[in-house]
């Protein structure tokens, strides 16, 4: 079967399967910068804790991203729903980029500004939010460029445990050998993640801070 | 859908503002700071997201009611997804839509519950053992009603009535080797099996009504430890004398065909595999004329006519949907 | 007696950092009202850390400073630093500011009106020399020198009694420095605030200094008037003036 007949005789089914891919990516992302970014800044306020937090998240994103999927699998709740499951292990994934980003953003804050914000009487809460994290924004928002761009990447692996997604067709068509089928997955995955990482790059952009000539 | 992505990108836009610029700006030239001028662009192609994202979820909602009819990724199973799909093509007006080769009974049952497929064929047996994670029984009607109560209550789905087929585990053995040692049942094949190698694959090895329950039962002793392989090399691998026994399933096509023997299963050790539609509720609710196609189904393929149309499609290389069309007529269901 | 009344005082101050060597022993000081006193010293004798030790950037060890008559410890350290104006050598301009949001800050986290805010701006960039246009050009688009200008219009902005400046003038080229100083003194008189200014130049400190501190390995050596340290027999202070050049050439400075 071509390429271009089975697209538009399963025009529904891939939409379908791509509003399901972005939708776990996205929640998976979502809840990544929500627990990722507070613990980016709050390894930046007590150094004691930068170790433990860093390599705990270094060591979740070491192990094979298909044997957490299968490792997730007897956890009450989780496992009862591929769904749940896939965003549980992509959010984690996704957190090392972001917490790592947010600290070093906010540590490559110029020391001057902040010696500065400081003597003048900023409270702790005023500098986190009218300095450090404005001028760590681009730093911050690469990280949350790579969660993206590799989640969309990791949902397809996630279709094997019957999250579904787009990877559902790359797995089919490899059951199938069947060509097509496998574009018909690929394709849109890459491209959805082609179109996240020209975004946010250009986000990325925008929010750097302009320096000094 | 729609709402939830807006929430999404609401939260972002709430997560920049609280990187605060505005309101308290004592610019007192009144210039858009940098920071305002691509808070504003940044909007800008927001805005184009939502758009795309809205027009992507419209071109989807505008088709018609659709029945999605799944199976997993094996010759019998494409074959049954095909005549239910068939069916419901033949005698509603509903369209229909074949998502076949899921890779296995827990994604098969995953997608079921998600909603990405709405009807596909499972055996009792599975049912009980690998989804419901239940022991193995052997009456095959408490089997039945057990699955299908446990199906109602836990996940909403409904058992159609039986096909009328038991693809159960057959243990294979090859002809001529049976014939020479006058072997009928497993029992009597326990005596030989120290001389043998067996060959299973990689469900059956790990399945709770599988091979550690087969040889505790039948006290099966073999000379090596078993070979794993893929389902479709089984065969192949008995033939060629590979291995001398093997797991395969009971209405396997290639069995009359290869020469090759299935031993009685005297102490009735593997429970029954019948062969069931399980369908969502909500599906069934939302369009009551699948019960009339479910219910036609009923008792219609035994043993051997699934053995001989599995055989059509792997032995004889036939197309599963000409297969099926045929299968249908020859059964007045058309 | 009239003693003029004593804004800050150190009294046995010494810090040590949690692994390092003691920075300042046992510092006695006290800074008058209207004056600006300069710490004069070389890197590493502490006076900058005696400066951070004011608006407790830094804790102090032991002994005590005295702000207005209350014990820094017993200040809200927010209020302390809202209360006390601060000029450093890297200036910190926040890059992502306006130089009229910049200057901004303290009365905006203050809680100012914005109109108020808006006016006291104008009058700052008026006071510093600087256009009122530039309050909407950015930090990276100044020169040095504007940027400073900038920097003290920023700490002077909440009018707080105290300054504390760091060599702020340090990182400018010769010219430069010199037309700041002038204007700082100048402006100085107008406002009379109570002013620390910390710097290892001899010539900014003899310009600039009511009175000066010289300290040596976190020890106060000498103070003194500009007028007697030139005179001052102190064996450090010679050697001072040795380094920076003859005597008459830096009475001529002044």
């Amino acid at each position: 079967m071509n390429f271009w007949n089975f697209i538009a005789q399963n025009r529904n089914q891939i939409d379908d399967l791509t509003l399901e891919h972005l939708w776990v990516v996205g929640v998976a992302t979502l809840l990544a910068v929500a627990v990722g970014i507070p613990l980016g800044i709050l390894i930046t306020r007590k150094p004691r804790l930068q170790k433990p937090v860093i390599a705990t998240a270094n060591i979740i994103q070491t192990i094979p991203s298909l044997a957490l999927f299968g490792f997730l699998l007897p956890a009450p709740w989780i496992g009862d729903r591929a769904g749940r499951l896939a965003i549980l292990a992509l959010m984690l994934y996704a957190l090392l980029p972001l917490i790592r980003n947010t600290f070093t953003g906010i540590k490559g804050v110029d020391r001057g500004v902040i010696e500065a914000a400081r003597g003048m009487g900023l409270t702790d809460r005023q500098l986190l939010f009218q300095v450090e994290l404005p001028l760590a924004a681009s730093v911050i928002l690469a990280g949350v460029r790579v969660a993206l761009v590799t989640s969309i990447g990791l949902a397809t692996i996630a279709a094997a445990i019957g999250a579904g997604g787009l990877g559902e067709l790359i797995f089919r068509g490899l059951a199938m050998v069947n060509n097509a089928v496998i574009l018909a997955g690929a394709i849109p995955a890459a491209l959805m993640a082609l179109a996240a990482d020209t975004l946010l790059g250009w986000l990325e952009n925008r929010l750097a801070p302009q320096r000094a000539t | 859908m729609i709402a939830i992505l807006r929430i999404g990108f609401c939260a972002t836009d709430l997560g920049r503002a609280a990187t605060p610029h505005p309101g308290r700006d004592p610019n007192p030239e009144g210039a858009p700071s940098l920071s305002r001028r691509s808070l504003a662009r940044q909007g800008g192609v927001f805005d184009l997201v939502i758009i795309l994202s809205v027009i992507l979820l419209f071109t989807s909602c505008t088709h018609q009611p659709r029945i999605v009819v799944g199976c997993k990724n094996f010759t019998e199973q494409i074959i049954l997804g095909e005549l239910i799909a068939q069916q419901i093509e033949n005698r509603t007006h509903l369209a229909v839509e074949r998502r076949f080769y899921l890779g296995g009974t827990y994604i098969a049952h995953q997608s079921i519950l998600a909603g990405r497929i709405d009807i596909y064929p499972e055996y009792t047996g599975t049912a009980l053992t690998a989804v419901l994670k239940q022991s193995p029984a052997s009456d095959p009607k408490a089997v039945y009603d057990r699955v299908k109560s446990e199906y109602e209550n836990h996940f909403h789905l409904t058992l159609g009535p039986p096909l009328g087929f038991n693809d159960t585990f057959a243990i294979e053995v090859r002809g001529d080797d049976a014939r020479r040692l006058h072997l009928q049942t497993l029992s009597q094949a326990a005596a030989y099996t120290p001389q043998w190698r067996a060959g299973f694959g990689y469900e059956f090895m790990e399945r709770p009504d599988g091979y550690k329950g087969l040889v505790a039962i039948y006290g099966l002793r073999f000379a090596a430890p078993p070979r794993i392989m893929d389902l479709g090399l089984l065969t192949r691998a008995l033939k060629d004398r590979q291995v001398d026994l093997i797991a395969g399933n009971m209405t396997d096509g290639l069995i009359p065909a290869l020469d090759l023997f299935v031993l009685e299963d005297d102490k009735h050790y593997f429970p029954p595999y019948e062969a069931v539609p399980v369908i969502r509720e909500q599906t069934l609710a939302e369009h009551p004329e699948l019960k009339e196609v479910i219910d036609s189904l009923a008792g219609k393929i035994s043993d051997a006519e699934m053995r001989q149309l599995n055989y059509a499609v792997d032995g004889q290389k036939r197309d599963v949907k000409e297969v099926v069309r045929n299968f249908l007529i020859s059964k007045g269901l058309l | 007696m009239d003693t003029p009344e004593a804004i800050i005082e150190f009294r046995g101050v010494s810090y040590r950092p949690p692994n390092g060597q003691t920075i300042l022993r046992n510092l006695n000081l006290q800074v008058q009202s209207g004056e600006i006193l300069v710490l004069l010293g070389r890197s590493g004798s502490g006076k900058t850390t005696a400066l951070k030790l004011t608006n407790r950037l830094l804790e102090i060890s032991t002994g005590a400073i005295e702000i207005e008559g209350r014990p820094s410890s017993q200040w809200d350290v927010i209020t302390l630093r809202r209360h006390i104006g601060y000029a450093i050598q890297e200036i910190g301009l926040f890059p992502h500011f306006t130089v009229g949001r910049n200057i901004g800050v303290v009365p905006a986290i203050e809680n100012w009106p914005k109109d108020r805010i808006q006016a006291r701006v104008a009058e700052l960039l008026n006071l510093v020399g600087l256009p009122s246009e530039i309050a909407s050009r950015y930090p990276h688009q100044l020169s040095g020198g504007q940027r400073q200008r900038v920097g003290v219009a920023r700490a002077l902005a909440a009018d707080p009694p105290i300054l504390l400046m760091d060599e702020p003038f340090g990182a400018l080229d010769p010219l430069t420095r010199s037309d700041l100083q002038r204007e700082f003194l100048s402006l100085q008189r107008k406002l009379r605030k109570t002013v620390v200014f910390v710097t290892h130049d001899l010539h900014e400190a003899l310009l600039l200094g009511t009175r000066i501190a010289l300290l040596e390995e976190g020890s106060l050596v000498a103070i003194s008037t500009a007028a007697e340290f030139v005179k001052s027999p102190e064996p450090l202070v010679v050697k001072y003036m040795q380094a920076f050049g003859s005597a008459e050439s830096v009475r001529g400075n002044q």
